[in-house]
């Protein structure tokens, strides 16, 4: 599969969940505002590739390239998206563990070691 | 002189307009109250304030005035607006001209710059539509391409100054509506239009700030060359929004001018009036509530002082940062101004007699701060997009990025240290989750606990702050948990309950800014703000709203304050954790412009 592919998939996947679509209507040329992601959100999504990449990208990537497949080739023509295609491998609707900061007062010295300041 | 120079400007305005409560003052209570009798437009009280050259400090020093940073110019709007909001609005639309100082050209920020110090120039911001509200992409005005510029058509409503000024900043659509990229900005000097392609719509009658120049522009087939435009094609929405941080920020001090006016006329009506052979004041209910006002000045000004400073710090945060204090600060000080009026009784609603019925105009004015520019609907909306990137960056922090935290942190809260000069290219749409104030809350803990080994700190008081200080983290914990376990949507139907979430992260980002700004300037704001007392019956206050408490916390501390806000009235300072000295006396007066205009060039 071509980086552009992967992409895709990936963005059709997220746009599906998140804002609950069948991923078989999502037409890769449509502008992203005709399925209910406005601006605002569309500045937000940007988050989203951010943190698999862990790359910061243009707060305006969709704006700039404002579908599926434009952004997918803005993305596959300037990134490494292996961190990308391993995402792919599980659901993006599981939740993935990450660790907790401590519920209880007065452990958060011991999270960032106070020495540490 | 103010001990710290940031306020030093605001101080010689002040003393410059003398105090409102004198007929022969400058924006004196009784003119304002005459000109919103007539719905009449601040004329010659502008004028005043441009002769006194105010306007230069909206003005960037590196574009010829004097503006450097941000906590100058909020002490300032904030005195201005203690005496009249629709003057102190009027003035501050010139606020809009930071959409060219952030990205306009070299020759653009020359001619405004000009039109603002030297011709006196007003500005208006036209971003509304009737049909269309801040729903800005579906906009009906359009700017189809020419040779040599652009044809705007459309009109724009409800505009605050659309009419008395010269030069409008238009947002027009020339993509297909709905496109982020399809709009663009145009900066468009009314001289240089042909007088046949635009016209202004009629006044509009409003409930409060009457006086206002509120109307509308329209454009017919209206001619604007290339130069008038601000950034490049499409840059319309993103220019727009970066403003919009800006001075939804700034919003915040009309409020707290509002505000110091609402508590300062009714604690002269509360030290006087006499029942039960008791002043007002010396009533323990009365007295509770105006102790109460004033704590709600002190947390607002916490969170809005930190603001503007951190806007030279962390200007990329502020996608976060503008969106709380135009919630928090706006929303805390209108509920504010409506708890105090039962101690004025009947008075707040007289339009004459107890200081020229100025608080029922304050009521009036006030009311619309938390809806312009953003009302808190849309506030609390866009926090809610960013909450689940801000719980993931809270999660990620490691010790290097506390430490890079701490270090920001202390830059944006000593007020020591004057803040860095604004660049307002580093503003972002996007914040990426971090939000230095209360991913920052720990560090603030952590230096609560050091205190604890210095001997010139109340043990008790700081024991209560410690047990608080908890509290405001066991809420953030559980605010973290209750975003992860949610399910994130996009769009604009989120459900009622994030909107009351979204309050509650306000209310705890007011209580960590509060903690934050004790913690670094507790040797600079003498002895009140050192005690700390004030503080611990902030963050009870705050923390109240979001858990069951007891209902108070140290009847001492409430009575101590109580003292600090008579010492502050009777020597007519602002009601502040830095407070400014208020105008006092009358050797001001209305033909007498240039009295002491040096004082500004401190």
């Amino acid at each position: 599969m071509s980086n552009q592919i992967i992409m895709q998939n990936w963005l059709i996947n997220q746009l599906a969940e998140q804002l609950s679509l069948n991923p078989l209507n999502i037409n890769i040329t449509e502008p992203l505002t005709r399925y209910g992601l406005d601006s605002i959100d569309a500045v937000t999504m940007v988050g989203d590739i951010e943190d698999v990449l862990d790359e910061e990208l243009p707060s305006t990537l969709f704006w700039d390239y404002p579908t599926v497949e434009k952004s997918a080739q803005f993305l596959a023509d300037n990134y490494d998206l292996s961190a990308i295609a391993n995402s792919l491998s599980s659901s993006p609707a599981e939740a993935k563990p990450e660790a907790k900061v401590p519920a209880s007062s007065g452990k958060w010295g011991g999270l960032f070691g106070r020495k540490n300041f | 002189m103010h001990p710290l120079p940031a306020y030093r400007v605001a101080e010689a305005l002040e003393q410059d307009l003398g105090n409102p409560s004198q007929p022969e003052s400058i924006m004196s209570f009784q003119t304002v109250m005459e000109l919103d009798e007539q719905e009449a437009f601040p004329e010659q009280e502008l004028t005043w304030l441009y002769n006194w050259h105010l306007q230069d400090y909206y003005v960037p020093i590196n574009c010829g005035g004097k503006f450097t940073n941000f906590e100058e110019f909020l002490a300032i709007v904030r005195v201005l607006n203690r005496r009249d909001q629709t003057t102190g609005i009027a003035f501050t639309t010139l606020f809009w001209s930071f959409l060219c100082w952030m990205a306009g050209t070299e020759a653009q920020k020359e001619k405004l710059s000009k039109f603002i110090i030297e011709e006196q120039g007003a500005l208006c911001l036209g971003y509304s539509e009737r049909e269309h509200g801040s729903d800005l992409v579906h906009g009906d005005v359009t700017a189809t391409k020419v040779p040599g510029g652009y044809l705007l058509n459309g009109e724009k409503w409800p505009i605050n100054r659309a009419t008395i000024s010269g030069i409008s900043f238009v947002l027009a659509r020339h993509g297909t509506a709905g496109e982020a990229k399809g709009l663009s900005l145009f900066m468009v000097d009314k001289r240089e239009l042909a007088d046949s392609a635009y016209y202004h719509l009629p006044k509009i009658l409003t409930h409060g700030i009457r006086g206002s120049d509120m109307s509308g522009i329209g454009f017919n087939n209206c001619f604007v060359s290339d130069s008038m435009l601000i950034g490049k094609e499409g840059d319309g929405l993103e220019l727009g929004l970066k403003g919009f941080q800006i001075t939804r920020t700034f919003c915040a001090a009309f409020s707290q001018g509002a505000a110091d006016t609402a508590l300062r006329t009714t604690l002269n009506f509360a030290l006087k009036r006499v029942v039960y052979n008791k002043t007002v004041f010396d009533l323990p209910q009365p007295r509770k509530t105006l102790v109460d006002a004033f704590l709600d000045i002190l947390i607002c000004d916490c969170e809005t002082i930190g603001a503007a400073r951190g806007f030279s710090v962390v200007p990329e945060q502020f996608s976060v940062w503008a969106a709380v204090v135009k919630y928090f600060v706006t929303t805390q000080l209108e509920t504010m101004v409506n708890n105090v009026y039962p101690v004025l009784g009947s008075r707040f609603y007289l339009r004459e007699e107890h200081d020229f019925g100025i608080f029922q105009k304050v009521l009036r004015d006030n009311s619309i701060i938390s809806m312009f520019d953003g009302s808190t609907v849309v506030n609390l909306h866009a926090l809610i997009l960013q909450f689940r990137v801000l719980t993931k960056a809270r999660r990620r922090r490691k010790p290097q990025t506390m430490e890079a935290i701490q270090h920001r942190l202390s830059t944006i809260f000593c007020l020591e240290q004057p803040a860095p000069n604004f660049e307002p290219e580093k503003l972002d749409l996007f914040g990426r989750g971090a939000d230095d104030c209360l991913q920052g809350l720990e560090i603030a803990l952590w230096q609560l606990q050091e205190l604890s080994e210095n001997s010139e700190i109340n043990l008790e008081m700081l024991t209560k702050l410690i047990n608080l200080g908890n509290l405001i983290l066991e809420e953030l914990n559980a605010h973290d948990e209750f975003i992860t376990n949610s399910k994130f949507e996009f769009g604009h139907d989120q459900s009622p309950e994030l909107f009351e979430v979204a309050k509650k992260y306000c209310n705890l980002h007011a209580a960590a800014s509060c903690l934050h700004m004790w913690i670094y300037n507790r040797q600079l704001l003498g002895e009140f703000f050192a005690q700390g007392e004030w503080l611990v019956l902030s963050i009870h206050r705050l923390l109240r709203t979001m858990r069951p408490m007891s209902w108070g916390i140290a009847d001492v501390y409430t009575e101590n304050v109580a003292q600090e806000l008579l010492r502050l009235h009777q020597a007519d300072q602002l009601f502040s954790i830095a407070p400014i000295q208020l105008g006092r006396s009358s050797n001001t007066t209305k033909n007498n412009n240039n009295s002491t205009t040096e004082n500004a060039y401190v």
